[in-house]
């Protein structure tokens, strides 16, 4: 798969804001993975191009950041935060459960590719824990039934 | 979901009124006055002498003073200045600018304007971490409303002064809210600190000359410029002027957010503010200022919130994350979510950053399955005192101090670990 | 100039430099003044990452690394303090937590940076027994090298290598923390003309290269300084020999010439050296194309019969003298004494020549063409043109570069009366040649080279040919002297040789073996 001509407009607009194209990359990144995903080799490849660098600029990029992912991923991200604040309120307790009804563990996707589960560390909802979110959705104030209410929500 | 501050002082007072978040509702309230007393009263100048005498301090961890900060941009310079706000906000335990962005949006960029003004810089990029989709989106509408008033743009309120404000969203990495690691980020690189010289007001965001600021840093500003430096530091205490918006999480009974002036006792905020541990549990220790500082035993609790007063209990402020742990928390579990934290998100440049978080990391989960030794001990602290102070960043200083406060405070756990080879609080949070 | 003071000596120093610069611009780094580093390179940006170089600095409150603190005139330096000792002890022991400690399996054992540094700064006792990290060994990242996650430090010298010098940019720093990993990007290999360099500064056993690995312990090697002879920049090299073999090149530092870099191909033609197709005897070539070998002393003779008889028929003016450009000055000084005292004025070097670059690549394919050149061997054109047009009945040849520009007229060389052949290799010259003598190579011998920048270095014998073989020079002195020619009755003596050069041909004034030393002198008419 390609990037469409909107992402490449998206991106192109992006680059207007900022001194040097480059600047721009961390947004085309989004811009491109909300369209296809994740970003591949190929993509990698294509955003290069257009960025005028390497595809291993790229995806060295892609592998720092945590938002990124270089491999197809489950339709919706679920991530639990448990960090500190949220483990003391049971945050890992309800991870425990997730996993359990999903049949998965942290760090895969559900085998029909709807959900992939994740930790992630403190997601600035210190005192409405424990909390996950989905994309870039978050619930908050969480047991087991409310979050697995949401996460059976998802198509 | 997000409440507004239980408390409430100058930034936070109308976060409850849902009008507030639009240009309209803001001008209402007085809002851009400031500015527009800034670039029409008021030389760069002034702005910066009037900021330095309000004592105004970073409110992103460091507490450096803002308007010495701003002194640093260079004046005569051919290059672009740019500012860079940093709300990346990924401190554990810290959920202010997220309130600060998604109920009084305009209040910061008014904040950015006045800055913008005294550096003479013609763009600010706003860094919000990724994960913040929805202040994200408070923010760009905020900014777009703005740019439609004329009030950020080619002539901001018919000045002539020029001001852009470009949001870039991250992409998850703890790393890019230092500062450094935010303007390599913004290049659209690894958010890997840069090495100082050069630091960034020579040789800053793409190589021009830049200040990073904090949210709550920007939004104080136009409080200052409208109320004066006297009306400032009528709160808080002689050295830590104004107010800050804590977060307090973890085992009490009203977690959330409290306006309050910095000085503040700790104890106050803990027992009467966030209402206490629940159920009639006492507190066994609480982290003050984000998971980067060491915590402190219930015995010190009454201590003022503020760098001057918390430094001689060795912690600091930080970025007011009050994190409260009741009697039945294990330590050792603590710091396996501590350490575990800061080996994730360790950029991996500096050696002793990177090995040392990892290395931490694993002897204390090894502690809290029951294989420790004594020697561990020793040895974390040990690794503790070979990362503090030797690295590019304060990541490191970061990562060591709260292993050290745990065992200045809490040996004891570890040592019982060690004894028994077994956690021995059954009632702990789980891991 | 900014005065710096170094654990209590006052040293003069560049301005806008940095501590380590500084201390390197005077030669002193690791030989004087002991700053241990790995991730700082002189030929590199500066990363700052590794923390290893850290010194006391008067007025600041914490170590600074030496690598990125700028010098400033009264600054005061310390190195071996308290502090200082126990920061480096931090780093090695944190550097070792990960790290296989694969020593006695691992190739880089004896130059590895790791282990000299634990010996001379770490603790003398590890302190964790913690799972290591498991990632890719042996891993084939391109034609050239291997590399081992395991045992990488991170020092990202050969990250930074990629992206500055071939600007190939092939090698990344992934992920992040203690997940990082040096890697190539799918599909893309670390492939490129200087590749082979990111094992030379490699400081620990990740980056090998797969011509060098498990060929030799490095401690059984000398290194024996030298140039390379792939092509006319003349890099400086160290030929790591042992039992008498070359087991490789790697880069000798000289600012003027390669900084301390070498190209693959360049590093690889030591290979020439010890190769299958070395000519081992002197062979005569019999009427009726039988060929016999037979003893130096004999093809002398022989040679020297043939050229007295065809001068005495002919005249001089039916020979002519093809130099090499791959021959010393004191061999080319030498032949041109011969052919002037034979009167032979018909002389030219034929230069191979090949695909260049703006880094080091030239694309003269010969070490010594400008000293060729400057000894009165020129274009090859008007020799070729008297060999196709008539004129021409006899030669002598040193080398077969000839057979490029001659291509299918090779034939016509071998209807000359007499051809007398001079080389270090077997090549179809040799099927037209009357009288062949064995050479040795440039690392066989004492002598030195023009680089295409005019700059004359030195090479020196880091081997014995296993076989019958000797410097041009001798092969054309034993002629002279057979020839009954004055002045060349003397031992081959290539120092003298040199001397007499210098001394006699302006262009080499002050360039002889021993006063260019080992770092090479520019000649003082510069390049010819």
């Amino acid at each position: 798969m390609s990037l469409s001509e909107q992402v490449r407009d998206g991106i192109a607009r992006e680059m207007a804001k900022y001194p040097k194209k480059r600047g721009a990359l961390l947004p085309a990144l989004h811009l491109a993975q909300a369209e296809l995903g994740h970003i591949s080799v190929e993509t990698a490849k294509e955003l290069a191009e257009v960025f005028e660098i390497r595809p291993i600029d790229v995806m060295e990029v892609v592998s720092f950041y945590n938002m990124f992912y270089d491999r197809p991923q489950g339709r919706h991200h679920v991530y639990v935060c448990t960090n500190l604040p949220c483990s003391l309120r049971g945050a890992r307790t309800l991870m425990r459960g997730i996993e359990a009804r999903l049949g998965i563990e942290a760090g895969e996707t559900t085998a029909d590719g709807r959900i992939t589960l994740g930790h992630e560390e403190c997601l600035g909802a210190c005192a409405y824990a424990p909390m996950l979110r989905v994309g870039g959705t978050y619930h908050e104030d969480l047991d087991l039934e409310k979050a697995m209410q949401i996460l059976d929500g998802l198509e | 979901m997000l409440t507004v501050p239980y408390v409430t002082s100058y930034l936070s007072e109308h976060f409850g009124d849902d009008a507030f978040r639009t240009l309209e509702g803001y001008r209402a309230r007085g809002g851009y006055q400031a500015a527009k007393k800034a670039l029409t009263e008021m030389s760069p100048e002034d702005v910066v002498e009037l900021v330095k005498t309000a004592g105004l301090q970073g409110r992103g961890g460091a507490g450096f003073s803002t308007g010495l900060k701003w002194s640093f941009m260079p004046k005569e310079t051919d290059k672009p200045k740019y500012l860079a706000c940093n709300a990346d906000e990924s401190e554990p335990g810290s959920f202010k600018d997220r309130i600060l962005l998604e109920r009084g949006p305009h209040q910061m960029l008014e904040g950015i304007l006045i800055a913008a003004w005294a550096t003479g810089a013609e763009k600010t990029f706003v860094y919000v971490r990724g994960e913040y989709a929805y202040p994200a989106r408070c923010l760009q509408q905020a900014i777009d409303e703005a740019e439609a008033a004329g009030i950020l743009g080619a002539n901001v309120m018919g000045t002539g002064f020029r001001h852009d404000v470009v949001l870039m969203r991250g992409a998850g990495a703890y790393i890019c809210g230092e500062e450094t690691g935010l303007l390599e980020s913004l290049e659209g690189k690894k958010g890997q600190p840069r090495k100082k010289p050069p630091f960034p007001a020579q040789y800053g965001a793409f190589g021009m000359p830049t200040t990073v600021n904090n949210v709550e840093t920007f939004c104080h500003v136009p409080h200052i410029l409208t109320r004066g430096a006297d009306w400032f530091r009528g709160f808080g205490t002689e050295k830590s002027p104004g107010t800050t918006i804590f977060g307090v999480s973890g085992h009490v009974v009203r977690p959330g957010l409290y306006e309050l002036p910095l000085g503040t006792r700790l104890d106050e905020i803990v027992f009467e503010h966030a209402g206490g541990v629940p159920d009639g549990r006492k507190v066994k220790g609480v982290i003050p200022g984000g998971m980067s500082m060491p915590v402190l035993p219930a015995s010190m609790l009454d201590v003022p919130m503020a760098n001057e007063s918390l430094r001689e209990r060795k912690t600091m402020l930080g970025t007011g994350g009050i994190m409260v742990m009741d009697e039945t928390t294990c330590m050792v579990r603590a710091a396996c979510v501590i350490t575990y934290f800061f080996r994730d998100e360790s950029c991996g440049q500096c050696t002793q950053c990177r090995e040392g978080t990892g290395w931490m990391n694993r002897i204390v989960e090894r502690i809290e399955r029951g294989a420790g030794t004594h020697e561990d001990l020793e040895v974390l602290l040990d690794v503790c005192g070979k990362m503090e102070g030797q690295t590019i960043c304060a990541f490191a200083d970061a990562a060591a101090w709260p292993v050290q406060g745990l065992l200045r405070h809490f040996r004891e756990d570890f040592e019982e670990h060690v004894r028994r080879q077994k956690c021995p609080f059954p009632d702990s949070f789980e891991l | 100039m900014p005065n710096v003071s170094i654990d209590g000596v006052e040293y003069e120093v560049a301005e806008g430099r940095t501590i380590l610069q500084a201390i390197d611009d005077l030669g002193l780094l690791m030989n004087g003044v002991d700053i241990p580093h790995y991730c700082w390179h002189p030929k590199l940006s500066i990363d700052g990452s590794c923390r290893l170089c850290q010194v006391e600095v008067e007025g600041f409150p914490k170590l600074q690394i030496a690598c990125n603190t700028p010098v400033k005139d009264g600054m005061v330096v310390r190195t071996q303090t308290e502090s200082v000792q126990r920061a480096r002890e931090g780093v090695m022991e944190l550097l070792l937590v990960n790290h296989p400690l694969d020593c006695p399996i691992c190739d880089q054992a004896g130059e590895c940076k790791l282990q000299d540094y634990a010996f001379e700064y770490g603790l003398s006792h590890a302190r964790t027994e913690e799972p290591r990290r498991a990632l890719k060994k042996r891993y084939d990242i391109g034609p050239t090298i291997l590399l081992d996650q395991e045992r990488c430090i991170l020092c990202r010298r050969c990250v930074r290598f990629c992206r500055e010098v071939p600007e190939t940019s092939e090698l990344a720093v992934f992920a992040r923390g203690d997940r990082s990993t040096i890697d190539v990007h799918p599909g893309v290999e670390l492939d490129n003309d200087y590749s082979m360099n990111v094992a030379d500064i490699c400081p620990v056993g990740a980056l090998t290269t797969k011509d060098f690995r498990f060929k030799v312990r490095v401690w059984f090697l000398d290194d024996v300084p030298g140039v390379c002879t792939g092509c006319s920049n003349g890099c400086n090299i160290h030929l790591g020999v042992a039992s008498n073999k070359v087991y490789r090149y790697v880069p000798r530092r000289n600012d003027e010439v390669n900084e301390t870099w070498i190209c693959d191909e360049g590093r690889l033609s030591y290979k020439a050296i010890g190769a299958p197709d070395r000519l081992d005897a002197s062979e005569l070539r019999h009427a009726d194309g039988r060929v016999e070998t037979v003893r130096r002393d004999q093809a002398i003779t022989l040679a020297a019969a043939k050229l007295r008889s065809l001068i005495a028929t002919q005249g001089a003016g039916a020979l002519a003298g093809i130099a090499s450009a791959h021959a010393t000055n004191e061999d080319l000084f030498t032949f041109r004494r011969l052919l002037d005292a034979l009167g032979i004025e018909s002389r030219a070097c034929p230069v191979p020549t090949g695909r260049s670059d703006a880094l080091l690549i030239k694309a003269e394919k010969a070490a010594n063409a400008a000293g060729a050149r400057a000894l009165g061997f020129g274009d090859p054109a008007p020799v070729l043109d008297r060999l196709r047009g008539g004129g021409l009945e006899g030669a002598i040849v040193l080398g077969h570069d000839l057979l490029g520009p001659l291509g299918p007229d090779v034939s016509r060389l071998g209807s000359l009366d007499t051809v007398i052949l001079i080389d270090t290799h077997h090549s179809e010259l040799e099927r037209v040649a009357d009288v062949v003598f064995p050479a040795r190579h440039a690392a066989e011998k004492l002598g030195t080279l023009t680089n295409h920048a005019g700059r004359v270095q030195r090479v020196q014998p880091a081997l014995e040919p296993p076989f019958e073989a000797y410097a041009e020079g001798e092969i054309l002195t034993r002629l002279g002297e057979a020839l009954a020619l004055p002045g060349f009755e003397a031992d081959w003596d290539p120092r003298a040789v040199s001397k007499r050069m210098a001394q006699e041909v302006r262009a080499f004034a002050g360039c002889d073996v021993d006063s260019v030393g080992d770092s090479g002198k520019p000649m003082p008419g510069g390049s010819a």
